[in-house]
């Protein structure tokens, strides 16, 4: 533009060629301002099972009176999920990040890029936020719960016993079977639901690493969690034998939560642990 | 590593860049093929009635063709994908087709790119000062498509302050306005060439303007254009309207039917003695893709030395006149020669080229023969033309080879090129020299601004004879057949002259008085800014201080305007930005403070509330209760739980309690440690 300006002598033409360059260096700044200031306020990941994609929630905040717009997150790669922060306000993205084995995922930091307003310039920025996501042992292995406490025999696996108290439909977890969803429910456009069953009296389960002896270790772990959410789904108490440690029969959210830990951080000890995932 | 998706454009980002591409397109309407436009329209509907679900959009294969078929239109009606026009029209048509596959916000942003690109291809066609707040006005529609299209891809919903298109508006219209002080340093100081690095000859345009022959006999109506052939602002007292003669270029050449300008400078410029007042004047003068460049009758000299100044006063560019151009020049109108006329000079000017037009000359000889001398026989001559019944038209009857003869003997009606023409012819056969110089006459005067416009319509021919003892002297010969011609335009003696919508102007008194007003300003913006070149830049730095600028001192100056600028445009934006200001309780808070600071009791800044709390109730037992009791209310209001509505409203309540507080002042004394 500027070489047919020049080259022509034609004043108008210059001056749209200067206005928008100084167009462009405005918005240079203006971008830079979008991002400049915004705060991340929290950084959550919830715990998830291996082979699955994590979500890692940003909470960001703006403490300006000035609005900003399109700002978005990426673990390394490309960014997704621009979100928008409004006056002394906030915003949250939420990331998928992959989950490819049991253990600790680091995320050392976070990249922040906004083009906004125009798209013409991008701004971005490192954060340096030691995150921590838990991943569950993948629930998976076909031999049947332990039905008593210690008893590693008797087979008899939820879904197919007829004993079962039917106690009600509850939101889907992460790590239900598919076989308990309501899948009739499903399709009556209504939420993922679960069927809950209460084990018929209260059974105590108590899975023990020592009994699966001829698998290797983490077929072990992974057939342990299995236990676990089944049992978890089922409404039913129960326990964890490790070698390293014991956890005693109970249920809950937060029961099962430290037993799946338990498991996620079994041999990866010297790995630094992380008691709560959330920072 | 999972394949990166484009990211959608948005349905609003779409309809912003169509519609600024669709104004892109009305700016050029009238530069490109009819057909260019309707194509356009037709796919700016197309597009849009996708975007509703209407239409499918074309394949690959549809766009393809379609992409094709328009190259091979342009290329059929311009022969040429250069140029302007031609340019414009492929890349109108281009952005239409892009259009149909724009999906992707890159797509968008494409077409937002083309859009730009078909408004500086306005600008480099039409600059006036109608167009400038159009060209604004649309380079800000392309930044708010910018913007809407930046904004587009969505993935998670509902934000809360959306930014819609009234923020897109307003973000664009204040970068733009932020852009602008820039914009001027820029256009003022930024080097500008003072010549071109290659010129694309615009083969579209027609050639307005004088030619460099005249055949009066061939032309049987004159078609007069109003078009402005240049402006002329005196410095001093105008000239007089019977002095009012415009040159243009000498003819010299005649063969009996077309007069011609010679190829030939065998002689150098003639010293010559002025004589009369001298007129300072600048003239501005009009593209015409022509050399010629118009002084009032003789110029003293060349006003650049890229424009020739010939032995017979005329000034001719090396260039073509492309662009607006304007020079200053200084004239007499009137002169005496110091010498003799060369005989070669003399030779070729009473050269009659062959033997047409016998009658003519039988008559010139005969005329001669019956005074005593040249100045007499001008006069013999020019009674002639005044007594024979010669009548002053702008539709002459054609005439033939011996165009002179007929018209002397048998027609007797014609403009000024027959006049001009036969006095000449009438001279050189009788051994008197004499040629024929075109140019303009008069000129409208725009008392506003101070000016004459000369116009097409005003163009004229006259006649210039060598009279021993006084050198080339004017010779009008159509002033004696139509005098009233001297003192008032074409329009007057001849309203048909001209086009219906002149006419309507001219018989309108106030129209004519607005459309004055409107040329000054138009002129005024033509001189300041569209015509800025590489001279005024260098006379306005001169005026500056800087007699003679050098690269390095206009770079430094240049880099701390940027600077400058930078600072400034980072000021205004960061503006917005967060800055620690303390919020509504926390100023509250230090409002308190500071009233008790008069009252006598400084907060240390290492103490916190409670901690100031204690000290007041310890050390001043004096204060009222209230002042504890707030100090207190801001540690809970702070740090306690509330809910959020009772939050805001205990916030005001104690705002408005530290308002109210009354303290009297008891400056002298310090808090007791």
């Amino acid at each position: 533009m500027l070489v047919a300006g020049l080259n022509y002598a034609n004043s108008t033409a210059l001056f749209l060629t200067f206005l928008l360059t100084g167009f462009t260096l405005v918005s240079m700044h203006q971008c830079h301002r979008n991002l400049l200031g915004a705060q991340l306020v929290a950084a959550t990941a919830q715990p998830t099972f291996a082979h699955r994609s994590g979500t890692l929630s940003l909470t960001f905040g703006n403490p300006a009176a000035a609005a900003r717009f399109r700002i978005a997150a990426a673990v390394g790669d490309e960014p997704v999920a621009p979100t928008d922060l409004p006056p002394h306000g906030r915003g949250r993205i939420d990331l998928p990040v992959g989950a490819p084995r049991r253990g600790v995922v680091q995320i050392d930091r976070l990249h922040l890029v906004t083009t906004h307003p125009f798209g013409l310039f991008r701004t971005w920025t490192w954060v340096h936020a030691p995150i921590e996501m838990l991943v569950y042992p993948h629930p998976n292995g076909s031999l049947p719960m332990p039905t008593h406490y210690g008893n590693t025999a008797g087979a008899r696996s939820l879904t197919n016993t007829g004993a079962d108290e039917w106690l009600g439909l509850r939101p889907f977890r992460d790590g239900d079977s598919p076989r308990q969803v309501d899948w009739k429910a499903y399709a009556r456009e209504a939420p993922l639901l679960v069927k809950e069953y209460s084990a018929a009296g209260a059974e105590l389960r108590m899975f023990d690493f020592g009994a699966l002896a001829n698998l290797p270790l983490e077929a072990k772990l992974e057939q342990l969690a299995r236990w676990v959410v089944d049992a978890e789904g089922g409404g039913e108490r129960y326990g964890l034998k490790l070698p390293n440690g014991y956890i005693k029969p109970d249920r809950g959210p937060e029961h099962r939560h430290r037993c799946l830990a338990a498991l996620a951080m079994f041999g990866l000890e010297d790995v630094q642990r992380g008691e709560n995932p959330a920072t | 590593m999972a394949k990166i998706q484009r990211p959608e454009g948005s349905r609003r980002g779409l309809i912003w860049a169509t519609g600024a591409f669709g104004a892109g397109v009305l700016l050029n309407v009238d530069r490109v093929p009819y057909w260019v436009p309707i194509a356009a329209l037709v796919f700016v509907v197309w597009r849009l009635m996708a975007a509703s679900q209407l239409r499918r959009l074309p394949g690959v294969i549809i766009r393809s063709v379609l992409a094709l078929l328009l190259v091979a239109g342009v290329l059929v009606r311009f022969h040429t994908l250069n140029g302007l026009s031609a340019g414009t029209a492929l890349l109108i048509l281009m952005g239409a087709v892009k259009l149909l596959e724009t999906r992707a916000q890159r797509d968008q942003f494409i077409v937002v790119a083309v859009t730009v690109f078909l408004l500086l291809a306005a600008c480099l066609d039409r600059q006036g000062l109608v167009h400038a707040p159009l060209y604004l006005l649309h380079a800000w529609l392309c930044c708010v498509a910018l913007a809407v299209v930046a904004y587009a891809p969505t993935a998670v919903s509902a934000p809360i302050p959306a930014f819609d298109d009234r923020a897109a508006m307003l973000l664009a219209g204040r970068s733009l306005l932020f852009a602008l002080p820039l914009a001027v340093m820029l256009f003022v100081f930024f080097p500008r060439l003072p010549g071109a690095f290659w010129a694309i000859p615009r083969s579209d345009e027609a050639l307005t303007g004088l030619g460099d022959s005249m055949s009066p006999g061939s032309i049987s109506e004159l078609t007069t254009s109003y078009d402005v052939a240049f402006r002329a602002h005196f410095e001093g007292p105008p000239p007089p309207p019977q002095e009012r003669y415009w040159r243009g270029p000498v003819l010299h050449e005649f063969d009996g039917y077309t007069w011609k300008r010679t190829a030939r400078s065998f002689a150098s410029v003639e010293p010559l003695k002025y004589l009369g007042p001298e007129y300072r004047y600048r003239i501005s003068l009009e593209p015409s893709a022509r050399h010629w460049w118009f002084s009032l009758d003789t110029a003293t000299g060349s006003p650049e030395p890229k424009v020739y100044f010939t032995y017979d006063y005329q000034l001719i560019s090396k260039e073509p006149v492309k662009e607006g151009t304007h020079y200053s020049l200084v004239s007499y109108t009137s002169t005496r020669a110091m010498q003799p006329l060369a005989p070669l000079a003399r030779r070729y000017d009473t050269d009659l080229y062959g033997n047409r037009n016998p009658k003519s000359r039988a008559l010139a000889v005969k005329l001669r023969s019956g005074v005593t001398s040249d100045s007499a026989y001008v006069r013999t001559v020019l009674e002639l033309f005044r007594t024979g019944g010669f009548q002053y038209t702008l539709t002459p009857p054609r005439l033939g080879f011996d165009s002179v003869d007929d018209f002397l003997f048998d027609t007797r009606l014609g403009f000024c090129g027959h006049y001009a023409s036969a006095f000449v012819l009438m001279m050189r056969a009788a051994g008197v020299p004499a040629r024929v110089v075109t140019g303009y006459l008069g000129g409208e005067w725009n008392s506003i601004g101070s000016y004459f416009i000369v116009r097409q319509s005003d163009a004229h021919s006259w006649a210039e004879v060598w009279l021993d003892g006084r050198g080339w002297t004017r010779v009008d010969p159509t002033a004696v057949v139509a005098p009233e011609r001297l003192r008032r335009g074409i329009l007057d003696i001849l309203p048909n002259a001209v086009s219906a919508r002149a006419r309507f102007v001219w018989s309108q008194p106030w129209l004519g008085a607005l459309l004055q007003r409107w040329d000054a300003l138009n002129t005024a913006w033509n001189d300041r800014v569209i015509k800025f070149n590489f001279a005024d830049q260098l006379h306005l730095l001169q005026q500056l201080g800087i007699k003679s600028p050098r690269a390095e001192q206009l770079g430094w100056a240049f880099g701390a305007g940027l600077v400058g600028w930078m600072l400034w445009i980072a000021w205004q934006v960061g503006r917005g930005a967060p800055r620690s200001r303390p919020d509504k309780l926390a100023r509250a808070y230090i409002a308190l403070c500071k009233k008790l600071g008069r009252a006598g009791v400084t907060r240390e800044s290492h103490q916190g509330p409670l901690a100031f709390a204690g000290e007041l109730s310890k050390y001043r037992p004096d204060l009222p209760d209230d002042v504890h009791s707030l100090v207190l209310r801001y540690a809970r209001l702070r740090y306690g739980r509330t809910e959020r509505e009772s939050y805001l409203a205990e916030v005001r309540q104690f705002e408005q309690e530290v308002s109210r507080l009354a303290l009297r002042a008891r400056a002298s004394e310090t808090p007791h440690r």
